[in-house]
């Protein structure tokens, strides 16, 4: 693992092992190529523990994180590809019918759910364990690092990546302090480990930031957790007119988390007084785009509380009970009235159409149990604008109701065989006839509102009254969200600490000028009580190397500084006196 | 004229800048080639004295030994006043024109009111004005003259295609982008890219130096002039920071936005998918280049690959059906 603290020992700041010197790389390739008798290394027997040990070694190192990330990127692509179920489950069915051959396969592989596959969660979960096995003990390393005092100062300061080398006139301690004071002001932490030498560190704060981003990601990853687990969600198409009450047994879908309570869910009641809606009218590419859905609502937070007015539009949800509400979608409700052949009230009801394209071109049913001697079942379509001549079957050509009509086949039978739950969006017609005419040709019905249909036979008729809009709205709680906030917000932070400060040492060490000592060699003890240069004759040299762990212009800079605040001292001394 | 028309009359003038631009900037390549040669030879003759002398006083050390082979000293390169002229030249016309891409880009904000990125024309312009922009900036201060052609030339690819391709009328916002998160995670996306493409090109440069200077080619060209490959990698690695740095702020505003507008703040719509991919790809780059035994080249692949994906975000992932998800607001 290399979570090294150590910037001596990157080989990316070592100079010798830098890479751009011609024929090094060749000439190790021609070595691997020509060494005839390679040996496989022998291993040491590991033992159960040890083997374990090894694995966990693997796992958490920062090779492995680079795989792992490697390998999530390459994962979640499927997921945009292929239609996934978890967006939009008809889109997945669609697939399936159109590729039967190859669907089968991709669907046993997870190639519709990518993102809850077992081979998705097996990377993430992977890189998770190696992320927190590979959090905790660098965090007892930093920790045990903070509270260190920097190195020794090398032998040879020459050697390091940025190192300059002044002679001045202060004497070898004045000049030691000189240096400290730069130092000081650029928040280094000092220690000297002899007389005549400093050592400083500083950039603590980035492996600070570091592992807080680190830390920060597992706690993203548990706020989504804690999401999945507590978190709920229901949806409802409640048409314009119409009142909801919240209950478990009232959304159309609700999908609550594993330890949700669906007993006790807020208990609002909203009903849906307007819903506003706008399509650009200009001709042009983006005709019939739309430009504003607004929901003029009634809400109270439970029943007899007291109501209020409250608007939900796009980006603009309201609260209630910690749960938000949400405009997601729209669509229109034919109002359409089935009666008998004598004239009775079998049906009526506004009936949600589901929008297929975005000219609202819309399917539903309407399901008449009571109708005897059969039941009755309609479905087909609802064009807001519809396209007159029905040359290329039904389609509407606008989004909002210029021309609005309904166009609907009859069936006959038994509606629900079995007895089985089934969508109200979707007529089964298993055990059904389509209803024809004398001639034998299918019934196919175009009505406009206000218009009446005759059934063939004595079986009544259909009305098609007026259409109201529908509001798709979601219900939706998330408890894991503000932690997962908190920690993106943390993560962002770190990763800015970790990725700008640097970390840096800096040493200086001076010698009485003259003492023969040779660039870079030993100081030899002793010699600081040499004279002092009071007279203005250069008295000592001053060596200051600088390491840093990575790419560091702002390093030289720092050496260039300690190098001029020692001459900068004995200007001002010079001035006062 | 309205403002739109304004806008548009700047997109043109800018793109004629540009051209311009792109042929000043070939114009100072052409003059460094020959410049290096001639420095070369100097700095060789010079080389053979020093490693003469050097072998006579014992094993040379190992940095001294590096800049004694030709074509790695980039520092070393004298630039002659004809290439430093026509950089210059060229340098002028990047700002002008990318000013007035910019101010395009506001005009045509002011003529919609709201930001000037809700379509795909929109898009691409601004992002092409993010990019004009970061290298206006950064251009001079960092010496990157040499990097001219490689930025301005995509840039105007770019407008060309937006203009032919994806031209949109200025027009109102869908519902779902009336945010004033539309603002800022979208802008902040932009300069991600920005620093991103500005890496990328420094990152391919690299990859050619590094060769370069590993199997000195027998004649040498502009690549010789510019930084020695470790300083371009060192570069490229900044600009990569600086862009992840913004792309996880892009990435989390997004998620907000998301909660607000669909009520869930990550649900794997292709658009979300494919900002993830990248945000991985570029962490795995990082990780590259922060582990030891893992070099700098194939870290810079890893790099490219995740600027690969960022192309896929901004075209495939908005045009194509396949990707169809909540993002589809790209006007087409
Ligand atoms: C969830 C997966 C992970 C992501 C997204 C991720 C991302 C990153 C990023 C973006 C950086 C560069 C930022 C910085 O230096 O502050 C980084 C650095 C680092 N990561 Fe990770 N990481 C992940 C997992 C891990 C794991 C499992 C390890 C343990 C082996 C690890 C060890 C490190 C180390 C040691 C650095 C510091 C490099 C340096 O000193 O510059 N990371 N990581």
């Amino acid at each position: 693992m290399s979570t090294d603290t150590n910037p001596t020992t990157s080989p990316a700041t070592d100079p010798a092992t830098a890479k751009g010197t011609p024929g090094t790389g060749a000439g190790e390739r021609v070595r691997k190529g020509m060494r005839p008798d390679r040996q496989e290394p022998t291993l040491p027997t590991l033992g159960t523990v040890g083997m374990l040990r090894w694995g966990w070694r693997q796992l958490t190192s920062m090779r492995t994180a680079l795989f792992l990330l490697l390998l999530l990127s390459i994962a979640a692509v499927p997921g945009s590809i292929f239609p996934q179920r978890n967006i939009d489950a008809g889109r997945v069915a669609d697939y399936i019918a159109q590729n039967p051959t190859s669907s089968p396969w991709l669907d046993k592989l997870g190639f519709f759910d990518v993102y809850a596959s077992p081979w998705f969660s097996a990377i993430y979960l992977l890189l998770f364990v190696s992320l927190v096995g590979c959090i905790v003990p660098r965090t007892k390393v930093h920790l045990s690092a903070l509270r260190s005092t920097p190195p020794r100062a090398p032998a040879r300061l020459q050697r390091l990546d940025e190192h300059a080398e002044v002679t001045t006139t202060l004497a070898p301690d004045e000049a030691l302090a000189a240096a400290r004071a730069v130092l000081k002001r650029k928040r280094f932490r000092l220690h000297s480990h002899d007389a005549t030498s400093v050592s400083a560190e500083s950039g603590y704060l980035r492996e600070t930031g570091n592992l807080l981003f680190h830390l920060a990601l597992t706690g993203i990853i548990i706020g989504m957790a804690v999401g999945h687990l507590l978190g709920w969600r229901g949806d409802i198409i409640l048409a314009e007119g119409d009142k909801f009450a919240s209950s478990a047994g009232t959304y159309n879908t609700i999908s609550p988390g594993p330890w949700v309570d669906t007993e006790t869910l807020p208990p609002f009641v909203l009903s849906l007084d307007k819903l506003h809606v706008e399509f650009n009218e200009t001709p042009g590419r983006s005709f019939g785009t739309p430009r504003l859905f607004d929901a003029q609502t009634t809400l109270q937070s439970s029943p007899g509380a007291p109501a209020s007015s409250e608007n939900v539009s796009v980006n603009h949800p309201i609260t209630v009970d910690g749960a938000d509400i949400f405009l997601l979608g729209n669509g229109y409700t034919p109002v359409i009235t089935v009666r008998d052949a004598k004239g009775a009230v079998l049906y009526r009801e506004a009936t949600p159409f589901l929008p297929q394209d975005g000219n609202y071109r819309s399917v539903g049913v309407i399901k008449v149990p009571s109708a005897s001697p059969k039941q009755l079942g309609f479905t087909g379509f609802f064009l807001p604008t519809a396209e007159p001549t029905f040359t290329n079957g039904p389609v509407s050509i606008f989004p909002d109701t210029n021309n609005p009509e309904v166009a609907l086949s009859v069936w006959e039978g038994n509606l629900f065989p079995g007895g089985a739950p089934q969508s109200v969006y979707t007529l089964n017609t298993d055990e059904m006839k389509q209803v024809t005419k004398a001639d034998g040709s299918p019934t196919l019905i175009r009505l406009k509102p206000g218009q009446t249909y005759q059934l063939p036979g004595d079986r009544g008729s259909i009305t098609f009254d007026s259409v109201k809009r529908f509001a798709g709205l979601s219900v939706r709680t998330d408890p894991g969200a503000p932690i997962s906030l908190v920690s993106a917000i943390l993560a962002t932070l770190g990763l800015i600490l970790g990725l700008t400060i640097k970390r840096r040492r800096v040493f200086v060490r001076v010698r009485p000028a003259g003492s023969g000592a040779a660039a870079g060699g030993s100081t030899p003890d002793g010699g600081l009580d040499s004279p002092a240069g009071a007279d203005g004759r250069p008295a000592t040299v001053v060596t200051i190397g600088g390491l840093s762990k990575d790419s560091d212009p702002g390093l030289a800079a720092i050496v260039t500084a300690i190098a001029a605040g020692v001459p900068d001292r004995l200007a001002e001394r010079t001035d006062r006196s | 004229m309205n403002l739109a028309a304004n806008a548009n009359a700047a997109l043109y003038a800018s793109m004629i800048v540009y051209t311009l631009a792109m042929l000043a900037f070939t114009w100072h390549l052409a003059a460094r080639a020959p410049t290096v040669a001639d420095s070369l030879a100097t700095a060789g003759a010079v080389a053979n004295e020093r490693e003469g002398v050097l072998v006579g006083a014992g094993a040379p050390a190992p940095s001294e030994r590096r800049s004694a082979t030709p074509y790695a000293a980039g520092p070393g390169f004298e630039e002659s006043i004809k290439s430093r002229q026509r950089g210059s030249i060229a340098l002028m016309l990047t700002y002008l024109a990318s000013a007035l891409l910019v101010a395009s880009v506001l005009m045509r904000g002011l003529a919609v009111g709201r930001p000037p990125w809700g379509n795909m024309f929109e898009f691409a312009t601004a992002a092409a004005a993010a990019v004009g922009a970061a290298y206006s900036v950064l251009a001079k201060r960092n010496n990157w003259q040499w990097l001219g052609v490689f930025i301005v030339t995509p840039i105007l690819l770019v407008l060309g295609l937006a203009l032919t391709v994806l031209y949109t009328e200025a027009g109102e916002l869908m519902p779902a982008l009336k945010s004033y998160w539309l603002g800022i995670h979208v802008s902040v996306a932009f300069l991600a890219v920005a620093f991103f493409t500005l890496a990328f090109a420094i990152g391919l440069l690299y990859l050619v130096r590094l060769r370069r200077e590993e199997k000195p080619p027998a004649k040498p060209s502009f690549i010789e002039s510019l930084p020695s490959s470790a300083s371009l990698e060192r570069t490229a690695y900044s600009l990569n920071m600086v862009a992840f740095i913004l792309w996880t702020f892009t990435l989390i505003a997004g998620a907000i936005w998301a909660k607000q507008a669909w009520g869930a703040y990550w649900q794997w719509d292709p658009k979300e998918v494919w900002t993830f991919v990248i945000w991985t790809v570029y962490a795995a780059y990082m990780h590259g280049r922060a582990t030891a035994g893992v070099d700098h080249r194939k870290s810079t692949y890893i790099a490219l690959a995740g600027y690969v994906a960022v192309i896929i975000n901004f075209t495939l992932v908005n045009l194509v059906s396949t990707f169809v998800g909540m993002h589809n607001y790209s006007g087409m």
